[in-house]
C-alpha cells in the first residue's frame, strides 16, 4: 500500500518527519519498505509580499525591497520595476535552484548575496525566469516580476497556488493480510490519529446537492438491486448521477493517483480508484446508459451465480469463460461485472456516458479470492475484497463518491441509495479483562490506560456498570464494541495486541530468561548426532547437508518401491524424496569434481523417506563418501600418492563403530551387488541386524559423475546404530605380566578371507592367546598363482602369571594345527 | 731411560693430542685403546711401577691415576662432541617446508549455526525436540490456526506426497510445537531445529528445503517480557553482545500478539542498513492451546521461529544460499 505525506495529512494533523513517519508506522506494525522524495515544481519558490519598496543606494535601476515570505521579513535587491508595495510576487528563497531554461549549462542556484554593495536573501521571479506561460494561468503578461494578485496566501508554496504538485513523500507500506482496513489512506491516518491522539479528519459528505426528489429523480426509482446470492454479498448498494461530463481529471486527482503508481483515465473512473484508495471500499461505475432495462422500464442490478459456461468480456477485453462459483453483477440481459474483480467492457464509462451507476457493496472475501483465482485476474479491488472489506463503510463510501463525481464531472445526483442489506450489520463485542492484559504483556497498566488506548482506535464501551472512581474493588470485565472496519480484532487476546501496539512493545520491560527445566527424547538424539558429526570430522571427512529433494532417475537401479513421490514437484530434478542419502552425496562429488577438486572426503547425517506399506517412514542416516588422495598433499614418502580403497573407508567406519561402543559387527562381501556398488559388503551387528553397505561405486555411476578414481560409499542406518550404541565405560586392569609374541605366515588359496582365519584361530581354542594380528598381505615370487601370502602375530599372555616359553608354544603349535586342518594353509617356515 | 714420573706429561700431552685429533667416534675408541686400553701405553706404564723403589711407587701410582683420570675426562668431552657431530642430521631441516598435515575435517556450517543456537538455548533449561518433515495439514496448519483458504495450503507453495493420504512437506517446524503439545503436559520449555519445505525455485536467497528453529515456551505466567528477555538473550549469544533487538507487531495466524524481530549490530552497519528482519514471534494463541487440549486460562507461553541460513549468511557474509547445499569442499573447508 503506497500512500503520500501530503495525502495522509488531509485527513490527522502530524509533524513528523519522513523518518520519524517511517519509525512510527514501522513500530506501529505497518512495515515500511521504501520512502520515495519526489521534488515538486518550483521547489522553494513562495508567494511573497512587497512591504516597502526603496532605491538601490548605489544603484540607479535597482531596488531595495522588504519583502514578507510567510514567515518574517527578507531584504531582496530587485532591478525589475512592475511592482509596489503591497503587490503579491513569487520568491525563490536562497539554496533553491530556478527550473533550468533552453541554452542554460547549469541550473541557477539562488544564494544569499550583495549586489552593489546590499545584502539580497532571495529573489524575486517573473514569468519567464519560472518557466511560465501567465496567460495559461490567467495573469497578465508584463516585463518584470510575475505579479500574482491581492487573493494569493502569503507564504503558501508556488506550486500550491497554482494547484501543481508540491514536493511529497511516498511511502510503500507493507500491509499485513490481518489488517485489511489499512488498505486505505484514511486507516492509517486512523492509526496516527490514535497515537497522537489527534483528531481523524473525515470528509463531509452529507451536504449532498440533490435534485428534488421526485419520482424521476430518486435512485430507487431509477434502479432495482436484487440480491440472488446474499451470501456471498451480503451488503450492496447503488447510486445514480445524472448528467456528467466524462473528461479528464482535475490536476490533484490525477496525481494522486499517479504518485501512488495507478494510472488516471478519467473523471469518473478516478474517482471511484481514488475513493477506493481513500477508504478502502472498491467502488464500481457503470454507464448507466447500457444498462438495460427491465421490463419495469428501470435497470435491474441482479447478483448471481454465473452460469456454468457462462461468458464475461472485462474492462481489460480480456474473456472468461465462468462457473457457477463466480459471483456475477448482472443486468437483466447479462454480467456486467465480476463481482468484486472487474468490471465489464459492456457497461463501461467512457465519453458518451451522461448517467453513472455507482456501485459499492460488500463480497464475501472467500468468494473473490476464489474468483480471482479461478481466472487468474486480480485486480485492487479483488486484493481488498479477498482480505475482508469494511462492511459498514459501503454506504458511506459511496456518498462520498458522489461527491467527488459532481465536483469533478458535474451532473446532479438522484435523491437516496438503494441500500439490499441481507441481515443488520451487527458491530461484534468483545469482553476485556484488564488483568488479562497486563498478564500477558508483563506490565501493570491501569485500567483508565487500557480503555484510552482501545478508545482511541475506536472501540467503544457498551457496558460498564457506573461506578465510583474510590471503588477500590479491581475494574470488571468491560465490553468494547469493535468498528466495523476492524475485521481483526476477534476475541480478547486481539485487545492485549492492540494495547501492546499503543503502548510501544520497546516499552515492555524484557524479563531475564527463568530457569526452569525443559524436557524431550530428542535432546540426547541431537547430541549424538554432534557427537557422530565431531567423530567424522575428527576422521579427516568434511560435512556435507544435501537436497532431500531428488530425482526418481538418480534412484535408477536403487530401490525405486521406496520412492516416495511429490504430487507437485518443481521439476523433475526434484520429484522424489531421497529414499537414501547416496544419490545427492554422488551428486555432490560430481560437482566437485568438476570444479577441480579431485580429492574429496565427506559425510552426511541426514534423513531419508522411505514409503512403506502404503504409508511414509522417516529415519536417520549416515553416509560417506571417498575418492581420489587418502592423504593431503605431501611432498617425500611412498605413499603420498595413494589413492582412496575399500579399507580405508571400512577403517572410518570400524573407528566411529568403536567410538560409540558397537559390538559384534560384521562386514559380508555381498555375492551379487547391484545399485550403486560394483563391489560391496553388508555391514551388520551380531550377524543379524544389517546397518547398511559399503563399497566401491559401480563404473557407469562414476562415469556419468564425471568420476575418474575409484570412489567409496557407505551408508548406515543411524537410528539402529544409536540405538545399540554403548556410552557406558568400565575400566580394565592393564596386563600384569609380559607377553609372548609368535609370527606366522602362510599361503592360502584366495578365497580364504580374514574373517575365515579368525574364525580358525577362534576354533583352536589356544589358551591365553590374546591376539591376533594381520600385519602382512603379500602375492607373487614363490607364491603360487591364486594364492597369497599372510602373516599374523599373535600374543599369547597369562592372566596370572608369566608363560614360559613352553606354554606359549604349545597353545601355539594348537592355532598352527587348527590353520592347517581348516584353511589348507601352508605355513612358511 | 727417562725416569717414571717424568713419561707422565708428555705421555698424557700426546694422548690429549690423539683425542683431539679424533675427528669420529671410531677414531676416538681407538685413541682409547692406545692410551687408555688394558694394553694401552699408561697401563704399561703402571706395569713398571715395580720397577721403582717402594717409598716412590705410591706417590708415581697417584701420578699416573690422575693422568688418566684427566684424559677420561678429556675423552668423554671429546665423545660428546663427536656424538653431537654424528647426530646431526645429514642435511638440514627446511622448516620453511610444508609439514605433512593429518586431515581434519570441517562440519558444516549450517551444522555449526544450529549446534550454537542450540547451546545458547540449552544455558537457559530448553531442550531440542524434533518431529517429522512429512507432516498433515492439520499439524501444519489446521491446529495452527492457519484461515481455511491461507495460499501456504496451496499446491502452489507447498509439497504435497503422492501417497494415498496426501501428506505435505512441513513448511515451517511450527508443526512440532503441535506435536510436542499434544503429548507433554506443560510446562514446555523446547527448540526445534529443522528442515522445512517452500515451493520456490532455487535462486540466491531461495531453495526448496531450508532450515529453521522454533522456539516455543509454555508456562504459567509466561509475558511478552520474557519473550523480549529470551530473544535478546539467545541473539547476543549468537551474534555477539553488541547486538540490539527490535520488535515490531506483525501478524501471525498462530500467535496473538504477534511480533517481527529486527536485529543490528555492527554486520548488519556493515551491510549499510540499520536494522535487518531475522525472526518472527509471538504469544502462542488461546485457539492453539484450545486445539491441544491446554487451558489458555492457565497457561500462557510464546514461540518464536527464524531461518537457521540467513543467520549462517549474515554471520559468515554468505551471499548465495545455493552455496549450502553444493557441498563444495572448497566451501566446506572454510567453516
Amino acid at each position: 500500500m503506497k500512500v503520500t505525506l501530503n495525502g495522509l495529512r488531509q485527513y490527522v494533523d502530524f509533524d513528523w518527519s519522513p523518518e520519524e513517519v517511517t519509525e512510527r508506522l514501522t513500530m506501529l506494525g505497518l512495515e515500511v519498505e521504501g520512502v520515495v522524495r519526489i521534488a515538486g515544481d518550483f521547489e522553494g519558490v513562495v508567494v511573497a509580499q512587497v512591504i516597502t519598496r526603496d532605491k538601490h543606494p548605489n544603484a540607479d535601476k535597482l531596488s531595495v525591497c522588504r519583502v514578507n515570505d510567510g514567515k518574517g521579513e527578507r531584504q531582496i535587491v530587485c532591478g525589475a520595476q512592475n511592482f509596489q508595495a503591497g503587490d503579491n510576487v513569487p520568491l525563490i528563497l536562497p539554496g533553491a535552484t530556478l527550473p533550468p531554461r533552453p541554452g542554460d549549462k547549469e541550473p541557477f542556484t539562488i544564494k544569499v548575496g550583495k549586489i552593489r554593495g546590499v545584502e539580497s536573501h532571495g529573489m524575486m521571479c517573473s514569468a519567464d525566469e519560472l518557466g511560465i506561460d501567465p496567460e495559461a494561468l490567467g495573469l497578465k503578461r508584463e516585463d518584470g516580476l510575475l505579479i500574482l494578485g491581492p487573493d494569493a496566501t502569503v507564504g503558501q508554496a508556488l506550486a500550491l497556488h497554482f494547484g501543481r504538485g508540491g514536493s511529497d513523500v511516498v511511502f510503500d507500506l507493507e500491509v499485513t493480510p490481518n489488517r485489511p482496513d489499512l488498505n486505505s489512506i484514511i486507516g492509517i491516518a486512523r492509526e496516527i490519529a490514535a497515537i497522537t491522539g489527534n483528531a481523524l479528519r473525515l470528509p463531509a459528505v452529507d451536504r449532498a446537492p440533490v435534485l428534488a426528489a421526485d419520482a424521476t429523480n430518486e435512485a430507487a426509482s431509477l434502479v432495482s438491486v436484487r440480491v440472488e446470492a446474499a451470501d456471498l454479498c451480503p451488503r450492496y448498494t447503488a447510486r445514480v448521477i445524472r448528467g456528467v461530463r466524462v473528461g479528464p481529471s482535475p490536476e490533484w486527482l490525477r496525481t494522486g493517483l499517479e504518485r501512488v503508481g495507478m494510472r488516471s483515465i478519467n473523471n469518473v473512473v478516478d474517482v471511484t480508484n481514488f475513493v477506493m484508495l481513500e477508504t478502502g471500499q472498491p467502488l464500481h461505475a457503470f454507464d448507466y446508459g447500457l444498462v438495460a432495462k427491465a421490463d419495469d422500464g428501470r435497470p435491474t442490478i441482479v447478483v448471481r451465480r454465473a452460469a456454468d459456461g457462462e461468458k464475461f468480456i472485462a474492462l481489460d477485453g480480456r474473456e472468461s469463460v465462468l462457473a457457477g462459483g463466480h459471483l456475477l453483477i448482472a443486468d437483466s440481459a447479462r454480467g456486467i461485472a465480476l463481482a468484486g474483480v472487474m468490471g465489464g467492457q459492456n457497461t463501461e464509462i467512457n465519453d458518451r456516458t451522461v448517467d453513472v451507476l455507482l456501485e459499492s457493496a460488500y463480497f464475501s472475501p472467500t468468494s473473490i479470492r476464489r474468483t480471482s483465482k479461478t481466472l487468474g485476474i486480480r485486480t485492487d479491488s479483488s486484493y481488498r475484497f479477498e482480505r475482508g472489506a469494511d462492511i459498514g463503510i459501503s454506504e458511506w463510501a459511496s456518498r462520498r463518491a458522489a461527491h467527488l463525481i459532481l465536483e469533478t464531472a458535474g451532473g446532479t445526483l438522484a435523491a437516496g441509495v438503494v441500500d439490499v442489506c441481507a441481515e443488520p450489520i451487527v458491530p461484534r463485542q468483545i469482553v476485556l479483562r484488564h488483568a488479562k492484559v497486563n498478564a500477558l504483556l508483563g506490565l501493570d497498566l491501569a485500567a483508565a490506560e487500557i480503555e484510552s488506548f482501545l478508545g482511541q482506535l475506536g472501540l467503544k464501551i457498551v457496558n460498564r456498570r457506573p461506578r465510583s472512581l474510590d471503588d477500590p474493588a479491581p475494574p470488571e470485565p468491560v465490553t468494547f464494541q469493535v468498528p466495523t472496519y476492524r475485521v481483526d480484532l476477534k476475541q480478547e487476546v486481539d485487545l492485549v495486541e492492540e494495547v501492546a501496539r499503543l503502548y510501544g512493545v520497546d516499552r515492555i520491560p524484557s524479563t531475564e530468561p527463568r530457569h526452569a527445566k525443559g524436557g524431550h527424547a530428542f535432546d540426547a538424539r541431537h547430541d549424538e548426532f554432534m557427537e557422530v558429526r565431531r567423530l567424522l570430522a575428527g576422521l579427516g571427512l568434511n560435512e556435507a547437508q544435501g537436497q532431500t529433494l531428488i530425482s526418481r532417475a538418480s534412484m535408477a537401479g536403487g530401490d525405486l518401491a521406496a520412492v516416495v513421490p511429490l504430487l507437485n514437484p518443481l521439476s523433475s530434478d526434484m520429484d522424489v524424496m531421497r529414499p537414501s542419502l547416496l544419490p545427492g552425496l554422488l551428486d555432490v562429488m560430481g560437482r566437485n569434481l568438476r570444479q577441480k577438486n579431485g580429492d574429496v572426503a565427506l559425510f552426511e547425517l541426514g534423513r531419508v523417506f522411505r514409503a512403506n506399506a502404503g504409508g511414509v517412514s522417516e529415519g536417520w542416516r549416515l553416509a560417506i563418501a571417498l575418492t581420489g588422495a587418502r592423504s593431503p598433499a605431501f611432498w617425500a614418502g611412498a605413499e603420498r600418492d595413494a589413492r582412496y580403497e575399500v579399507a580405508d573407508l571400512k577403517g572410518l567406519i570400524e573407528e566411529l563403530f568403536e567410538h560409540l561402543g558397537l559390538k559384534g559387527w560384521g562386514f559380508a562381501r555381498r555375492v551379487e551387488s547391484g545399485g550403486f556398488f560394483l563391489e560391496s559388503a553388508q555391514i551388520s551387528l551380531g550377524g543379524k541386524l544389517v546397518l547398511g553397505e559399503m563399497g566401491q561405486l559401480q563404473p557407469r555411476l562414476a562415469k556419468s559423475h564425471d568420476l575418474r578414481d575409484p570412489v567409496l560409499l557407505a551408508e548406515l542406518d543411524l537410528d539402529q546404530i544409536l540405538a545399540r550404541r554403548n556410552a557406558g565405560r568400565s575400566f580394565k586392569a592393564l596386563p600384569a605380566f609380559p607377553a609372548i609374541r609368535r609370527d606366522v605366515a602362510m599361503v592360502v588359496p584366495e578365497s580364504v578371507t580374514h574373517e575365515a582365519v579368525m574364525q580358525a584361530v577362534r576354533q583352536a581354542k589356544a589358551p591365553n592367546l590374546e591376539a591376533a594380528e594381520l600385519f602382512d598381505v603379500f602375492r607373487g615370487k614363490h607364491v603360487a598363482e591364486g594364492h597369497k601370502s599372510l602373516a599374523y602375530a599373535f600374543t599369547y599372555r597369562g592372566a596370572d602369571r608369566t608363560l614360559t616359553d613352553a606354554e606359549a608354544g604349545a597353545a601355539h603349535e594348537k592355532v598352527l594345527a587348527q590353520l592347517k586342518q581348516s584353511l589348507q594353509a601352508a605355513i612358511r617356515e | 731411560m727417562a725416569g717414571l714420573l717424568e713419561q707422565i706429561d708428555p705421555l698424557k700431552a700426546e694422548a690429549r693430542e690423539a683425542f683431539a685429533a679424533a675427528t669420529d667416534l671410531p677414531a676416538l675408541e681407538q685413541g682409547k685403546g692406545v692410551f687408555l686400553g688394558p694394553e694401552g701405553r699408561f697401563t704399561a706404564l703402571m706395569k713398571q711401577l715395580g720397577s721403582l723403589a717402594r717409598e716412590e711407587r705410591p706417590a708415581a701410582g697417584k701420578a699416573i691415576n690422575a693422568a688418566k683420570a684427566e684424559l677420561e675426562s678429556a675423552l668423554a668431552s671429546r665423545r660428546e662432541e663427536l656424538e653431537l657431530k654424528a647426530a646431526q642430521p645429514q642435511n638440514p631441516s627446511d622448516f620453511t617446508a610444508p609439514g605433512r598435515r593429518r586431515a581434519l575435517g570441517h562440519l558444516h556450517p549450517l551444522t555449526r549455526v544450529t549446534d550454537d543456537i542450540v547451546k545458547a538455548f540449552r544455558r537457559i533449561g530448553f531442550a531440542v525436540a524434533d518431529g517429522p518433515e512429512i507432516e498433515g495439514e492439520y499439524h501444519c496448519f489446521d491446529a495452527l490456526n492457519t484461515p481455511k483458504d491461507h495460499p501456504a495450503r496451496d499446491s502452489q507453495d507447498t509439497f504435497f506426497v503422492d501417497t494415498p493420504s496426501r501428506p505435505l512437506l512441513r513448511t515451517h517446524t511450527s508443526s512440532v510445537q503441535i506435536r510436542v503439545m499434544e503429548k507433554q503436559p506443560p510446562p514446555i520449555r523446547i527448540i526445534v531445529p529443522g528442515r522445512v519445505y517452500r515451493r520456490d525455485n532455487a535462486d540466491a536467497t531461495h531453495n526448496p528445503t531450508f532450515h529453521q528453529v522454533e522456539g516455543l515456551y509454555v508456562d504459567r505466567g509466561v509475558t511478552v517480557g520474557d519473550l523480549k528477555g529470551t530473544v535478546e538473550f539467545v541473539f547476543r549469544e549468537l551474534m555477539g553482545s553488541d547486538t540490539k533487538i527490535r520488535f515490531r507487531p506483525h501478524y501471525f495466524s498462530y500467535t496473538e500478539p504477534s511480533f517481527e524481530i529486527d536485529f543490528s549490530n555492527a554486520l548488519v552497519r556493515k551491510l549499510g542498513k540499520d536494522w535487518l528482519e531475522i525472526a518472527g514471534c509471538g504469544m502462542v494463541h488461546p485457539q492453539v492451546f484450545e486445539n491441544v487440549g491446554y487451558d489458555p486460562e492457565v497457561w500462557t507461553g510464546w514461540a518464536f521461529g527464524f531461518g537457521i541460513e540467513r543467520i549462517a549468511m549474515i554471520r559468515y557474509g554468505i551471499s548465495d544460499i545455493r552455496l549450502f547445499y553444493e557441498n563444495d569442499v572448497r566451501f566446506l573447508r572454510q567453516f
